[in-house]
């Protein structure tokens, strides 16, 4: 129990200053690049007189440090503030506004707008896990196993196969194929389950080839270990040492890299195939704010996407250690 | 049960097959849309507020065409751009110079079925030209709008000092709001009240219903509904026409439009659009300031290349305004590419071959036009050709557009601007007032006496006959003479459709008409 808080309590305050400093990277940089979100908010238009006292009133010519204190702050109470562009009914818009300037009111939460999106992006990354699962567990396991021999080598031809495939081809010929040509499936936006199911295959062709990889390695590890030739010789069937012993101890590698490589994987892949297939989720919602300057979205978006990988790398490493006493983080 | 190689390979044939065929068995057409519902995936979506005077956001623009109605009706066709047709007037007629008269059309009712009169184009015309209104720039200025009776309005500019012919052309292009709906600025912005052929239903995220409206003056639309997809990516609305999803897209590159065009069930459209193509040069700093090197620019474009790479997105016009303007002409001087003239220029101007010109910085954009990037190469690399010392700065559309404009100090960022400018009216004034009268020239910053002078003429003059003279006898030549911007091209505007849909009508600055149209 000690372990646990001790634990938890060091990672936490680790985590904390790691979103810190990408709150503060992505802050800096949001307002460094050529695009002022004034521009966009006001439209064309708008005076420069109107564009500087909106801009002033929205503090964003004040110093930098005095922007991110504020809105650390704001983020610290729970407010993850409004929207530039989005309205309240959660569309977004092209550009400009009435002369009076920016009224906040009339804009989305960001909070809300995350709220909205966050059960699509969960729904698709869950499914799009799923699929990689079916497919890397099953190749996995069978290439570790018969290292050397013919499911190792399909193995490794399918994670070469899907690892040179580009997610927005394969999203494209996808769309192309199980929905333009055969019309099987729905592919475009959101109106049902089955329109997740053509981007969560898309998010698995991405996915599967590091599990495959990951799960062979570790399982061909594992039976050169002593403990596999031991107790295969104290009289245990092969099946029960894969079962009970060779595929737990697979399992810490995999976690890990579930923790480390793949969140961060599928969040990038995440932003990619909800645009190409206009799926209402996080990452349509993030692309569309980064071709709109509209900071609010976009940096919201990154705290949380930093707070969920420390938290899931976290719980990993704990996770970790419950399965080998061993290891220390 | 024990796993061997057989129960494997059954097994996984056994997943694969499944995954094969479930879906066709599950989920066959199960997308296909509700019968009467035309889905259209547009490219750009509205602002926040349905207000029409808030903004001049052309996706905006084309949404609010579906909903209101406006007093004239111009179809811009190139064979005949002036043409004028009745909407919510049904006879119009010049009283004086300060007066225009338009005659209502009786028994029409706005959406929420209040019936429409004249009082209604009072408070919409009056509450609209108002400066602080970021659309009174369709405006040629202020006007007062006189009742005469319920169905008869005098359009008066006397007291704003210009012709009231001026909003000859532009009263096609003011949507008509009701005039409680003027006195509620908030219900006003909350949902939009026309009179068109489909009312507002409500917004979803990215998506917006829009109904038929039963009492539309010219007849219910067959249409049921019409659904606003916002699709920014332009892959996705083509493969969402081509699986169903679907019936109508727009803004379709060059190679999406000529593969769709082999498409069985799909028809392309290709119109040509109110908008041409411009390169503007900052005219209020070196070397731009000098009208020798602008001159030496544009004679150092082959306007002809430029054409080829745009391909069907682009027709030559040689003209600063599109053909479906009224006012266009093939203007004689127009500059023409000339590389010896461009080096007679250089050297009269103090740079032979361009030695001694300051680093020409040339902004584009990328992926909101088409073949923005390519051109811009080319153009660079003639420039480069004739010792023009040019970069070329591709930026995405936000980043370009901050950098678009002048600024408090009436500077802009580089030299050279690519940038299209598109109106929904005849008017040629919405075009070169904003651009080259010095009291705007809100991205070249020229200041020319002798152009502001032409542009007030033309602006002025007491008859359409004597205006159309003035234009294109000395207004366009003496743009095309002192190129403070030069136009490459006009933009054509490519969409598809599913075949299924019929009657349907392009405006050229986007707006479509669907009162006519059907989904068989």
């Amino acid at each position: 129990m000690a372990f646990a808080i001790e634990f938890f309590l060091r990672r936490i305050s680790q985590g904390l200053v790691i979103v810190l400093l990408v709150a503060f990277v992505i802050f800096t940089l949001l307002r460094i690049v050529p695009g002022d979100p004034m521009r966009i908010i006001l439209g064309p238009m708008a005076s420069q007189t109107t564009l500087e006292e909106t801009a002033k009133e929205l503090g964003l010519r004040d110093p930098m440090l005095i922007q991110f204190g504020r809105f650390v702050g704001e983020v610290a109470t729970g407010d993850l503030g409004r929207s530039y562009i989005r309205g309240v009914q959660g569309g977004s818009t092209g550009g400009s506004q009435d002369a009076d300037g920016f009224d906040p009111e009339s804009r989305a939460s960001v909070a809300g707008l995350i709220a909205n999106a966050l059960p699509y992006s969960l729904m698709l990354a869950g499914l799009g896990i799923a699929f990689a699962l079916l497919v890397a567990v099953p190749i996995g396991i069978a290439a570790g196993l018969n290292a050397g021999r013919w499911p190792d080598k399909i193995g490794l031809y399918t994670s070469s196969l899907f690892v040179s495939l580009p997610n927005i081809w394969v999203g494209v010929v996808l769309i192309f194929l199980l929905s333009a040509k055969t019309g099987w499936l729905p592919a475009i936006g959101y109106r049902g389950f089955e329109y997740t199911i053509i981007p969560a295959i898309v998010l698995a062709v991405e996915l599967s080839p590091v599990m495959i990889r990951a799960i062979s390695v570790s399982v061909a590890q594992n039976l050169g270990e002593t403990f596999y030739s031991v107790g295969l010789v104290r009289g245990i069937s092969r099946r029960d040492m894969i079962g009970k012993h060779v595929l737990r101890n697979a399992a810490v590698p995999l976690m890990n890299l579930f923790g480390a490589q793949m969140i961060g994987m599928l969040l990038g892949g995440l932003f990619v195939v909800e645009y190409i297939f206009s799926y209402p989720g996080i990452g349509m919602l993030t692309i569309n704010a980064v071709f709109q300057r509209d900071f609010p979205i976009i940096q919201a978006v990154a705290i949380l996407a930093s707070a969920a990988l420390v938290i899931i790398n976290m719980l990993v490493d704990f996770a970790s250690t419950l399965i080998d006493r061993r290891l220390k983080f | 049960m024990k796993t061997n190689r057989r129960n494997f390979l059954a097994g996984a044939t056994a997943v694969g097959a499944g995954s094969m065929v479930m879906p066709g068995l599950t989920f066959g057409k199960a997308f296909a849309q509700e019968t009467g519902t035309l889905v259209f995936a547009a490219a750009g979506t509205v602002t926040s507020s349905w207000d029409p005077t808030s903004h001049t956001v052309a996706p905006q623009i084309t949404a609010e065409g579906l909903v209101f109605g406006h007093l004239t009706n111009c179809p811009m066709k190139p064979e005949n751009p002036g043409e004028i047709l009745p909407d919510l007037a049904l006879e119009w007629s010049v009283i004086d110079t300060y007066t225009l008269e338009y005659k209502l059309r009786e028994g029409v009712t706005f959406h929420n079925g209040e019936p429409f009169t004249a009082a209604d184009v009072k408070a919409t015309m009056e509450y609209a030209c108002q400066p602080d209104r970021p659309a009174s720039a369709w405006y040629p200025g202020q006007v007062e709008v006189e009742v005469i009776d319920d169905y008869t309005v005098h359009l008066k500019t006397e007291k704003f000092g210009y012709p009231a012919l001026n909003f000859w052309y532009v009263v096609a292009f003011l949507p008509i709001l009701s005039a409680k709906d003027v006195a509620d600025p908030e219900a006003l912005k909350r949902r939009p009240n026309g009179t068109g052929p489909f009312r507002y239903e409500e917004t979803n995220g990215d998506q917006i219903t829009f109904k038929a409206f039963e009492g539309y003056y010219g007849g219910k639309p067959e249409i049921e509904a019409v659904v606003w997809a916002y699709v920014p990516d332009a892959n996705t609305r083509v493969l969402g026409l081509l699986n169903g999803q679907y019936h109508l897209t727009e803004r379709l590159e060059p190679e999406q439009y000529q593969s769709l065009s082999g498409e069985a069930g799909i028809v392309t459209d290709r119109s040509l659009s109110s908008e041409n193509k411009y390169l503007h040069f900052r005219c209020n700093k070196p070397p731009f300031d000098d009208e020798r090197v602008r001159r030496a620019v544009v004679h150092a474009i082959d306007r002809e290349q430029v054409l080829a790479v745009v391909g069907e997105a682009g027709q030559a016009s040689d003209c600063h305004i599109s053909p479906v303007k009224f006012g266009y002409t093939d203007v004689e001087n127009y500059p023409k590419y000339d590389p010896a003239l461009t080096q007679q220029l250089l050297a009269e101007a103090g740079y032979p071959n361009g030695q001694g010109l300051p680093e020409i910085e040339y902004i584009t954009s990328v992926g909101f036009y088409p073949k923005t990037r390519e051109y811009g190469e080319l153009i660079t690399a003639m420039l480069q050709e004739q010792g023009f010392p040019v970069t070329l700065t591709t930026l995405e559309p936000a980043a370009w557009e901050e950098r678009l404009y002048r600024r408090a100090d009436g500077q802009g960022p580089g030299h050279i601007i690519d940038v299209g400018w598109i109106t929904g009216s005849p008017e040629p004034d919405l075009v070169l007032r904003p651009n080259y009268h010095s009291d705007f020239a809100l991205i070249n910053g020229i200041a020319d006496d002798e152009i502001d002078a032409a542009l007030d003429k033309e602006r002025n003059a007491s008859s359409t006959d004597e205006r159309l003279k003035v234009l294109q006898e000395e207004t366009l030549p003496l743009l095309a003479a002192k190129v403070p911007s030069i136009s490459l091209f006009s933009s054509v505007f490519l969409r598809a459709m599913s075949k299924n849909l019929e009657g349907v009508y392009f405006y050229p600055n986007g707006p479509i008409d669907l009162s006519k149209a059907r989904l068989t």
